[in-house]
């Protein structure tokens, strides 16, 4: 008598089963598997990108109105998202992650909101650059670019530094050949010998702070409003803006 | 003695019946590939049965459109009480990029109580077998409240 498959069953019997043995063993998502998010809401500039760019309408915020500033909170729906990671990907400051974490299991809606606060304090405002020597006690306190250039100034005219820090002159006598400084404090300088006043940078900023006006020629950035993303540096064609 | 058997035994074998809600058919793979050998679900009870009627968990994927609103809902009310609704995907919690088209209906609990929600686009076979664990113990409790 012949029996052809009796080995193989036999040893079939005490082989280790083939399949994933999921919950009695973990396992772990792919490398750059996009699973729950991650916000870190010290990061986050508010520059408001990832909500534009969200497919699915995930990314919400809101603000509450505090003595120190604004109290934002922004907030994930997991169960709205898609994790295509643009969120991610557009977030100059690296405040969002997409984790490996793929367990998202839940009984209520508010089990799969990610979210995070953080305070927006109100831009601090630059001290005009003095006229005169005696002012130079005041720039002291000037966070800005007119600080160094505060003492060495003469009467009336501030300085090529002074200058690249007031980027809202379009024209000053001074920038024909020195390239304008980047600002310390981290928001856009534009460069108006490269400058073409095209106008995509005011189209792009998130926060609409850029005003530019071709035809004449002005190139205007409303210090509140700029969160310093860096969006307009990005999208220059001539890469005309120094952050 | 049997009873009790009877109620062991049950909560051990939940069979689910699927439900796709105009997905675009990705959670749909992903479900059927938990049931097939590579996660086999089938090792842990889980059966796709043909009829509502022999079904314990819903698995209920897509965002709810127009047109399969009412079916939805009436192979929902075939199933016998007490059941367990599981959505899949953010689609059917949400919308999801679908969202605000004038040919869906969802999000699904505003029809119906839905127990687990499994977020994902799509989830992982392993967050699935997750959520029906979950499915599974909410509907022993169920049962247990029933009785």
């Amino acid at each position: 008598m012949d029996f052809p498959f009796v080995k193989e069953a036999i040893s079939q019997l005490f082989s280790k089963p083939s399949c994933a043995m999921y919950p009695a063993v973990e396992s772990v998502a792919a490398p750059r598997y996009r699973g729950r998010i991650a916000f870190y809401p010290d990061k986050c500039i508010n520059c408001m990108m990832c909500e534009r760019v969200c497919c699915g309408g995930a990314i919400t915020h809101t603000v509450e109105k505090t003595e120190e500033g604004d109290k934002v909170t922004r907030s994930f729906n997991l169960g709205c998202c898609t994790f295509c990671a643009h969120c991610m990907d557009f977030c100059t400051h690296g405040a969002i992650e997409l984790t490996q974490d793929y367990h998202m299991i839940a009984t209520k809606e508010e089990d799969l909101i990610v979210s995070g606060t953080f305070l927006k304090k109100p831009p601090v405002k630059k001290a005009v650059p003095p006229k005169a020597p005696a002012a130079a006690p005041a720039a002291a306190a000037a966070p800005a670019a007119a600080k160094p250039a505060a003492p060495a100034a003469p009467e009336g005219k501030a300085g090529p530094a002074a200058d690249a820090a007031d980027a809202a002159k379009p024209k000053a006598e001074a920038e024909q050949s020195a390239p304008p400084q980047p600002r310390d404090d981290g928001k856009p300088v534009q460069d108006p010998r490269t400058c073409v006043y095209c106008t995509i940078c005011a189209r792009k900023c998130p926060a609409g702070a850029l005003t530019v006006d071709r035809a004449a020629k002005t190139w205007v950035l409303d210090e509140d409003a700029c969160v310093g993303c860096g969006t307009c540096a990005e999208v220059c064609p001539k890469k005309a803006i120094i952050m | 003695m049997f009873k009790k058997l009877i109620e062991e035994s049950t909560g051990k074998s939940p069979w689910l019946f699927h439900i796709n809600a105009g997905s675009c058919n990705g959670c749909d793979i992903e479900l059927v590939s938990v049931l097939t050998p590579r996660y086999d679900a089938e090792r842990l009870g889980f059966k796709l049965a043909g009829s509502p009627r022999h079904a314990d968990i819903v698995v209920v994927t897509g965002p709810i459109t127009a047109q399969s609103l009412p079916r939805v809902l009436r192979s929902i009310e075939q199933v016998p009480e007490p059941r367990c609704i599981v959505t899949m995907g953010s689609c059917p919690q949400s919308g999801n990029v679908f969202r605000g088209s004038y040919s869906i209906c969802g999000p699904l609990s505003k029809y119906v109580h839905v127990d687990v929600d499994v977020a994902g686009c799509t989830p992982k076979p392993e967050a699935v077998i997750d959520g029906l664990a979950l499915a599974t113990k909410i509907l022993q409790e169920k049962r247990r409240a029933m009785k």
